[in-house]
């Protein structure tokens, strides 16, 4: 609709405007022209006394012509005039038109809007009304709530009430009850004292058992090692036993080898004193022999000397010979044998006497061994006999360590005894403790039970209250939300109510603009009134003119008659247009209309820009209303919003913090990327250049300290650093040589988000 | 403060160290000159892109000896060293008789620099061993040394290579040092 409207007025304007612009150039044309005429006819006048009367026939034709020319361009004036007024006519319809519309439209749409907000003032009052009468209905139900939960919490406070009274009973039963728990906790505690120091005189008395278990288990090592020992000494008497059985075995075999080597030697001196005898007896027979010998020699001797003295009886004598020979070899041979016999005798002798002589030895030997072996024996028998007092000794120290023994078991017995009576004693003690214990213990467990059961009493009591609380607390929730519904209700109508109230407040500013939009069309009037009184000045100007033109046409027909008819025909088309007032002053109107934009402003155009300017306004009002609508729309979008949520909040409490979780846009990564491109105003340079940074940057990162300082600057200047930046590695460097000082901050374009240097304090 | 504090420190030990630029056109013989004062040594030097730092003690007096490099293209670079410099040791080729104006041009440039004003110039006319050398006359005064002012300079005719003339210079750098000090 209102797009059809600004159509519609924009093409009106556009007709308004181009006739305006097509008939403006014509007539400041003709206006132009006017004014050439009229200065030629003003030189004409001025040569006019001073011309000769040829000159004046010739002048005349020429004012005639002139005049036909005027007439003509008069009629073109006229026709122009009508044509403008046509077109002022037109205007004028349109512009009627266009008010009447206008207004009609400012009127409908006034009336709508006041419809509208009647209807809506009606609405909202019905509205209101309802809503009024539903909160009051709410209200009523809300107090009737309100009694009815003050009654129910009347009874929760009396049930309180009660409550508390029971749990003070409770309380005051506790109290009995914990009294007597710590009566019996007290009881029990003693018993568990007597108990405990039962169980210490028990420790002790197991200690005690533990510690003679111990000396009897070192009694009990010692005895068997004493038995070892005794084994052992045992062992070693019958050993000592066998050695000396062997001993004295061998001293027997001994005696008896003696006493045989006896025999021998009493045989061996019987066989030496046979022998002896025998060698008597041998020397005996051998001097007998020899004696025989000797007799046989003498025989022999006599024998020869028969023989000697017997030559013939020479066989006799040989064979006597013969058998002294054979004597002689007999008497050899008996030597021979007795000496063979002597020595083999001797020899037997000695054999016999070395024999003797070793058995004497081995005698002697034997009987040194003997002795020794007696020694032995004897100390043997000393070791026996010490063994043996040893042995008594340890057999009297077994019996010793036995009757240890026995009375360390006796002892152990006794112990155990004592023990066994403790235990039994501490078990008694102990079974009557439990006994007391499990009585304490059920008694407690009674108390338990009761208190339990009172504390159960206590948490249903509680919890009936709880619930009783949680009904109080629901029904104060209610009661507060039904309060905040209220004024939430409230608000809402008071918010409605400012609406209604900013309604008629936009409404007055419409009624306030409309009644400007009403003087200022008041005004255009005038304008247009004064526009007329204009056309009739100008009319009345034009009047004057005539008359002067007729004055001039006088004069002209003073002068000459010709010029009549053509001076009347002008004054007869001022005739024919005299019928036509209206309509001429119209025509007259639109010059006038027209000519006042050379004076200043174009009334015409002021209409226009005055119907702009109306139109803009009503745009703007159109564009307002339409605002005001979006607004009024927003509001009930919100209040439906605002219902839904609390239509929410009182079934659910919605977690608010839900719709408040906003991400933040991240911060926006400053660019950390200096530009580099500085180095561009000498590239060649660079170029070149680029070993010999990459030498001076190497050595300035490796040199001193004190040498690299003095490097800052060759670095800075090849790699285009500001003053700042060598300052600070100036200022790094001088940090790292001190031993004192802090590191200064960083500044300049290390950080590049900041840009400009800190303004220094002084 | 920390350089308070060195500087505290450095004046009650007097172990400050005297700064010495050695200069040059490229292939004056600056490095040569450098490492037979370090270590007494001819050493096989390229031409040196950046420059070369050594100390050397001398009569108990410390030198931090800067040579730079004297390529046309980083010798614009010379004067991010100037600071601070005690002496500054020029050295000049002598048989290089066509370059000996770029090297005047270069020396004047560089006694111009304000941070340079208190440095002490020895000139070494290098390179005496070859044949055709330049005399150190000869030398002042085609680098224009007799016209400076205020500017206590010396030049000596030097040798690296053959270790002719650098104990002298160093001697009277030395005694010059020690006296303006």
């Amino acid at each position: 609709m209102f797009a059809k409207l600004k159509k519609k007025i924009a093409e009106e304007t556009a007709v308004s405007q181009k006739p305006g612009g097509t008939t403006r150039i014509p007539r400041s044309v003709s206006k132009e022209s006017v004014a050439s005429m009229g200065a030629d006819s003003g030189d004409d006048f001025a040569s006019d006394g001073s011309s000769s009367r040829e000159d004046l026939s010739s002048q005349l034709l020429r004012r005639n012509e002139q005049i036909r020319k005027l007439e003509a361009r008069l009629s073109d004036y006229a026709e122009q005039v009508r044509n403008l007024q046509k077109i002022k006519e037109k205007l004028e319809i349109a512009l009627e038109k266009h008010q009447d519309s206008s207004m009609r439209k400012f009127q409908e749409q006034n009336e709508t809007f006041q419809a509208n907000r009647a209807k809506m003032a009606e609405e909202l009052a019905l509205a209101l009304a309802r809503k009024d009468q539903e909160w009051s209905e709410k209200m009523d139900q809300l107090e009737k709530e309100k009694r009815f939960l003050t009654a129910q919490l009347q009874e929760v406070k009396n049930q309180s009430l009660n409550l508390f009274q029971k749990r003070d009973e409770m309380d005051e039963l506790e109290g009995f009850q914990q009294q007597e728990l710590s009566k019996v906790k007290h009881m029990l505690l003693k018993k568990e004292e007597s108990l405990g120091k039962m169980e210490q005189e028990l420790e002790a008395q197991t200690r005690e058992l533990s510690r003679t278990q111990k000396e009897l288990m070192t009694s009990n090592q010692m005895s068997s090692d004493l038995r070892q020992k005794l084994e052992e000494l045992q062992r070693h008497c019958s050993a000592l036993e066998e050695q000396r059985d062997l001993v004295t075995a061998s001293k027997t075999g001994m005696e008896n080898k003696v006493t045989a080597l006896e025999q021998k030697e009493q045989e061996l001196q019987a066989f030496i004193q046979q022998l002896s005898i025998d060698l008597q007896k041998v020397t005996a027979e051998t001097q007998e022999k020899e004696k025989l010998v000797t007799h046989f020699q003498e025989k022999v001797a006599s024998l020869e000397k028969r023989l000697e003295q017997n030559l013939s009886g020479e066989e006799q004598a040989q064979e006597l010979l013969k058998e002294k020979t054979i004597a002689e070899q007999n008497l050899e041979e008996t030597r021979r044998q007795l000496s063979v016999a002597r020595s083999s005798q001797a020899e037997a002798v000695d054999i016999l006497e070395t024999r003797v002589k070793e058995l004497e030895q081995s005698l002697q030997a034997s009987e040194e061994k003997l002795m020794q072996s007696r020694a032995i024996a004897a100390t043997q028998e000393a070791q026996i006999q010490e063994l043996a007092t040893a042995n008594q000794e340890s057999s009297r120290a077994q019996q010793q360590c036995r009757e240890h023994v026995h009375a360390l078991e006796a002892q152990l017995a006794a112990l155990e005894t004592a023990r066994a009576a403790d235990q039994l004693a501490a078990e008694r003690q102990v079974r009557e403790l439990e006994q007391e214990n499990a009585v304490l213990k059920e008694n407690k467990n009674e108390c338990e039970h009761s208190l339990h059961h009172h504390q159960l009493e206590l948490k249903k009591l509680k919890e009936e209250w709880s619930q009783r609380e949680a009904v109080s607390v629901t029904v104060a929730q209610a009661l507060e939300e039904a309060r905040k519904q209220r004024e939430e209700f409230q608000q809402q109508a008071a918010n409605l109510t400012s609406i209604v109230d900013e309604k008629e407040q936009s409404l007055q500013e419409k009624a306030a603009e409309i009644l400007q939009k009403e003087q200022e069309i008041f005004q255009l009037k005038k304008g247009h009134e004064a526009a007329l009184l204009q056309a009739h000045q100008l009319q009345s100007e034009l009047e004057a003119l005539r008359s002067l033109r007729a004055e001039e046409s006088e004069a002209a027909a003073g002068r000459q008659d010709r010029l009549r008819l053509p001076g009347q025909e002008p004054g007869l088309a001022l005739l024919v247009s005299e019928p036509h007032p209206h309509v001429t002053l119209r025509a007259m109107q639109d010059p006038a209309y027209q000519l006042s934009p050379a004076e200043g402003i174009p009334n015409g155009e002021v209409g226009g820009m005055d119907l702009g300017q109306l139109q803009k306004e009503k745009q703007d009002l159109e564009q307002q209303l339409l605002e005001k609508n979006k607004t009024i729309k927003q509001m009930q979008q919100r209040m439906l919003e605002l219902k839904k949520t609390l239509q929410k909040e009182l079934k659910i409490k919605p977690d608010s913090e839900l719709f408040e979780v906003r991400e933040k846009p991240g911060p926006e990564m400053p660019n950390l990327t200096p530009s580099v491109t500085n180095h561009t105003d000498l590239p060649d340079a660079r170029e070149v250049n680029f070993e010999y940074l990459k030498h001076v940057v190497l050595k300035f990162m490796s040199c001193r300290e004190s040498e690299a300082f003095h490097l800052i600057k060759a670095v800075s200047v090849l790699l285009n650093f500001s003053h700042e930046e060598e300052n600070m590695l100036k200022e790094t460097l001088e940090y790292k040589m001190s031993w004192f000082g802090s590191k200064p901050a960083p500044k300049g374009s290390i950080r590049p988000s900041i840009s400009s240097p800190r303004t220094p304090w002084s | 403060m920390g350089g308070f504090f060195s500087s505290i420190f450095s004046s009650l030990f007097g172990t400050r160290e005297m700064r010495i630029l050695i200069l040059g056109l490229d292939g004056a013989g600056k490095t040569t000159i450098l490492y037979r004062l370090q270590v007494g040594e001819v050493v096989t030097t390229i031409p040196t892109i950046g420059f070369n730092v050594e100390t050397v003690t001398y009569k108990n007096l410390k030198f931090q000896v800067w040579d730079l490099g004297g390529q046309t293209s980083i010798r614009p670079y010379w004067r991010c060293y100037y600071s601070n410099t005690d002496a500054v040791i020029y050295v000049v080729d002598s048989c290089d008789r066509d370059r000996i104006g770029i090297s005047k041009s270069e020396l004047v440039a560089m006694l111009e620099e304000e941070e340079l004003r208190k440095a002490i110039l020895v000139v070494f006319a290098n390179k005496q061993d070859m044949e055709q050398a330049m005399t150190p006359s000869e030398m002042a005064n085609a680098l224009g040394l007799p016209a400076l002012k205020d500017r206590k300079w010396q030049i000596f005719k030097t040798s690296a290579t053959k270790g002719t003339g650098l104990d002298e210079a160093m001697e009277w750098l030395v005694e010059t040092l020690k006296s303006r000090q």
